[in-house]
């Protein structure tokens, strides 16, 4: 495992992430990072939001197809966080706060294809109210996206890799 | 021109900015003009956006009028304790001259209270404003401050609740503000940034089966987290305002929140956007304004993200 880990960081494409100055590299993929962020998140809480009773005269059925584009953010921080990852494989991997923000998006992401196909998947949605249980994942899906927001963020504080911190906390 | 002289093109916005929408807004309410009130609000909102970068300009200016000979450090402390308490009420005041422009779209009236709260607000953040200016003109204009000696020459009394001090301490020196912050500032931007894509998306030809009209309903959840970044941000900036000040990024990223400012207003009170139905593909202009606001907010996003990395802050 730590072999892997220790060729990924090694890799030609971490180096470059790492080494270069450019701002086409490090800090280019980090800002894809959040505007993912911002397609993920963005889409699927204004679902959650309209769920729990927000804006309720949006009919459901056309937001459908705002998933795409939740997907979309999806793919783009799957590919920056990777890349993000293997530019310090081994000391990202040692962190707690990382795997538990692991942990909180592979969550976030079943409420969400849940919810999908609870709600989206009845042809019905928009003639009866919103059932108890969809509205308890909207609920769950807020909470979980919050949580491993917050747990990204925090990765730039607390732990092994803390470049922010160490600006921060250094310089005072 | 440096950021003391935009300062000064700034600063006399949000003092006779409020007076005006202020003013209209009263005869707007006594003559029961509904076009005068909505105008007005109008107004009350365009100036609390301006008053973000005046409020930013000033600290920019005090960074470099601080070492300069005949300026007195205190009474610019003053200045800048009575202007962040006077910025706090003035963005309040906006944000319910919003929510009332929202809800005369939204209902055709806004709530009698509501419109009660924002003459009581707007007054009190004029004072605060007017108060602020007045410290501020003593700063660089000797020919305002009285010739009587004694009243020359005796201390300045700062008598602002909120330090400017304090805050600043509060922020740096607590070790879990920051980060919190920071966590709270990316979730604020997950829920506006939703929101704008929502409605702007569908303007531009997505999810047509929904009319502008009930989507407008979702615009205060995006207002409620572009006031949570407000909060945050202004966080970050009082914590740390050099790291700011002379910051590329982060002055284009206010350029571009300027912007959206007076394209919130369209979509939230104009009639062509509104007028969009379901299954009906809107008009070029408002497509242009939707394509605007999508492209000004990615603008936000990376602009704010590059301020440690074009900029030189964390």
């Amino acid at each position: 495992m730590m072999d892997l880990l220790l060729w990924l960081e090694e890799s030609g494409l971490s180096t470059w992430l790492r080494e270069s100055q450019s701002i086409m590299a490090f800090p280019f993929v980090l800002a894809l990072h959040t505007l993912g962020l911002g397609l993920v998140v963005g889409c699927t809480v204004v679902v959650d939001v309209r769920l729990l009773g927000g804006a309720s005269r949006i009919p459901l059925k056309p937001l459908e197809k705002y998933f795409s584009i939740m997907w979309l953010g999806f793919a783009v921080n799957a590919v920056s966080g990777v890349m993000l990852f293997a530019k310090e494989a081994t000391t990202v991997s040692s962190s707690v706060l990382f795997w538990v923000k692991m942990a909180l998006i592979a969550l976030a992401m079943w409420v969400v294809t849940r919810i999908r196909a609870q709600v989206f998947d009845d042809p019905l949605i928009d003639t009866h109210p919103v059932p108890g249980r969809v509205r308890a994942l909207a609920l769950a899906s807020i909470l979980l996206w919050a949580a491993a927001i917050t747990a990204g963020r925090l990765l730039a504080y607390i732990g092994p890799t803390q470049p922010e911190a160490a600006i921060i906390f250094g310089s005072q | 021109m440096n950021l003391a002289h935009l300062h000064l093109l700034l600063n006399h916005v949000p003092t006779v900015g409020f007076a005006v929408g202020l003013c209209l807004f009263l005869a707007g309410l006594l003559q029961k003009d509904e076009k005068i009130q909505r105008v007005s609000l109008g107004i009350l909102f365009a100036v609390a956006v301006l008053c973000i970068p005046a409020y930013l300009t000033g600290v920019a200016a005090s960074e470099i009028l601080q070492d300069r000979p005949g300026i007195s450090g205190e009474l610019m402390e003053a200045h800048q304790d009575a202007a962040l308490s006077a910025f706090a009420l003035m963005e309040l005041a906006g944000g319910l001259a919003w929510l009332a422009l929202w809800q005369f779209r939204r209902y055709a009236a806004a709530a009698r209270p509501l419109l009660i709260a924002i003459v009581l607000v707007s007054a009190g953040a004029f004072a605060l404003m007017a108060q602020a200016a007045n410290l501020g003109g003593g700063i660089r204009h000797p020919e305002i401050v009285s010739l009587d000696e004694a009243a020359a020459t005796a201390p300045v009394i700062n008598t602002a609740w909120l330090k400017t001090s304090t805050l600043r301490s509060f922020i740096n020196d607590t070790s879990w503000v920051w980060p919190a912050s920071e966590a709270i500032h990316f979730i604020g931007l997950g829920l506006a940034f939703g929101v704008v894509l929502l409605l702007n998306l569908r303007v531009l030809g997505m999810m047509k089966g929904v009319s502008f009209a009930d989507l407008h309903r979702a615009l205060p959840w995006g207002m409620i987290g572009f006031a949570i970044n407000l909060v945050t941000g202004m966080l970050f900036f009082i914590g740390v305002p050099g790291q700011y000040t002379n910051n590329a990024p982060f002055q284009w990223k206010i350029v571009c929140l300027v912007l959206l400012g007076a394209n919130l207003i369209y979509f939230t009170s104009l009639t062509d956007p509104w007028r969009v139905e379901a299954g009906a593909d809107a008009p070029r202009s408002v497509k242009v304004m939707a394509a605007s606001a999508i492209v000004l907010w990615l603008g936000v996003v990376y602009f704010g993200r590059m301020l440690p990395y074009l900029g030189g802050a964390y």
